[in-house]
């Protein structure tokens, strides 16, 4: 099992696109991106992996690829994702398969 | 001269700060944690703090990877509510007590703490999810600030021992400033939770309450452990507990916990405890 730890080689693999998921903390670029999603990826420089994932909203490809799960809450909150449902996409489940687990499904 | 009055160990999960704003005191889901911090909002309004030192961490918000302090003291005398990805939180700019900041600033230095200084940021929810919980905002906060935040997102982190000895030299910045003030301290972090990977949702109870009595009645046994310790037995991101060693450093030694509260609804285990 991997750990996905962010250590120093994964902050470096990850810096390009963790650089756009953090810009989401900015209400311009939230306004842009709901705008011209493509525009906005293309302005920031990701690459065509990159571009894939974010339409997709592939929460799990994004921290293989190391995307940095604190810079990823920023995309979420920007559109509409709660944390429970990445947390379900990491562990390679549905929002109700993870909720059934939990002892308190409505604290969210 | 300046006191400590004692300290406050507390989570700081988003949904914390969600949970107020959206106003779910009386939210069955949601009121064994506003039952769980009515003791520490009682404290504080019985002892009157002058200043709380948070230690406490930036989430990628203020502080990104082109340049992530290990530990940074904010030395403002005011600090926004940051944007995460929602606009800023409605409550009240921070009010930062600039002057203990800075004298905290030069004590740390002194004694080899080669600090990041920083001011004219804003804060994000791992100061202030567990602040809207137990002290008022509204009209403004009755007191001021003085953030130290701790890198715990990227590694290498400081170790468990670095924390609690910048504790113990933090107590004794704080105990050397001139002035009449009231000082607590938070840290903040926790309980066990992994926000990623296949172990994404592992919490562990048993080890939250060990957790709970080691750092009130054995911290030394804390410090002695390692990160991957506290990895395995916390979660990855539930090693940021380190963050209540710089707390437990800070106080005296013989502080016992006068209130402890757990609760553990979803992904992040919640602790309270007040220790005087």
């Amino acid at each position: 099992m991997a750990n996905y730890l962010f250590d120093l080689e994964r902050s470096a693999k990850g810096l390009r696109i963790n650089r756009f998921l953090h810009s989401f903390a900015t209400a311009a670029v939230r306004a842009r991106f709901a705008g011209d999603p493509e525009q906005a990826m293309a302005d920031a420089g990701l690459d065509d992996v990159e571009r894939d994932m974010i339409r997709r909203r592939d929460w799990r490809a994004l921290m293989e690829h190391g995307a940095s799960f604190f810079c990823l809450e920023k995309l979420a909150r920007a559109t509409g994702v709660s944390n429970p449902e990445m947390v379900a996409a990491f562990r390679g489940e549905t929002l109700a398969q993870f909720l059934a687990t939990r002892r308190v499904p409505g604290a969210r | 001269m300046a006191t400590i009055i004692g300290g406050i160990g507390t989570s700081h999960v988003p949904t914390i700060a969600m949970a107020f704003d959206r106003g779910k005191q009386a939210d069955p889901d949601w009121a064994p944690l506003f039952a769980g911090y009515e003791p520490a909002a009682a404290w504080l309004a019985d002892k009157q703090p002058d200043v709380l030192v948070f230690c406490a961490n930036d989430h990628a918000t203020t502080f990104f990877f082109d340049h992530y302090p290990t530990f940074a003291l904010g030395v403002g005398d005011e600090y926004a509510i940051a944007d995460e990805g929602l606009g800023p939180r409605p409550i009240p700019r921070l009010r930062g007590h600039a002057a203990l900041a800075r004298h905290i600033a030069c004590s740390l230095v002194e004694d080899e703490f080669d600090l990041t200084i920083f001011q004219g940021l804003p804060l994000d929810h791992g100061l202030h999810s567990p602040l809207t919980m137990m002290w008022p905002s509204r009209p403004d906060w009755p007191g001021q600030v003085v953030p130290l935040m701790v890198n715990v997102l990227q590694h290498p982190m400081p170790t468990p021992r670095r924390c609690f000895k910048l504790g113990h030299h933090l107590r004794k910045a704080i105990l050397s400033y001139p002035d009449d003030l009231k000082v607590a301290i938070v840290g903040t972090g926790g309980l066990s939770h992994q926000l990623i990977g296949e172990r994404a949702g592992f919490n562990n109870e048993p080890w939250d309450r060990e957790f709970l009595e080691l750092i009130e009645r054995d911290p030394e046994r804390l410090a002695a452990m390692s990160l991957d310790d506290f990895r395995r037995l916390g979660g990855n991101e539930g090693a940021e507990v380190i963050m209540w060693l710089i707390m437990r450093g800070a106080i005296a030694p013989a502080a016992r916990a006068i209130h402890r509260s757990y609760y553990l609804p979803m992904t992040t285990a919640m602790a309270v405890a007040v220790f005087e």
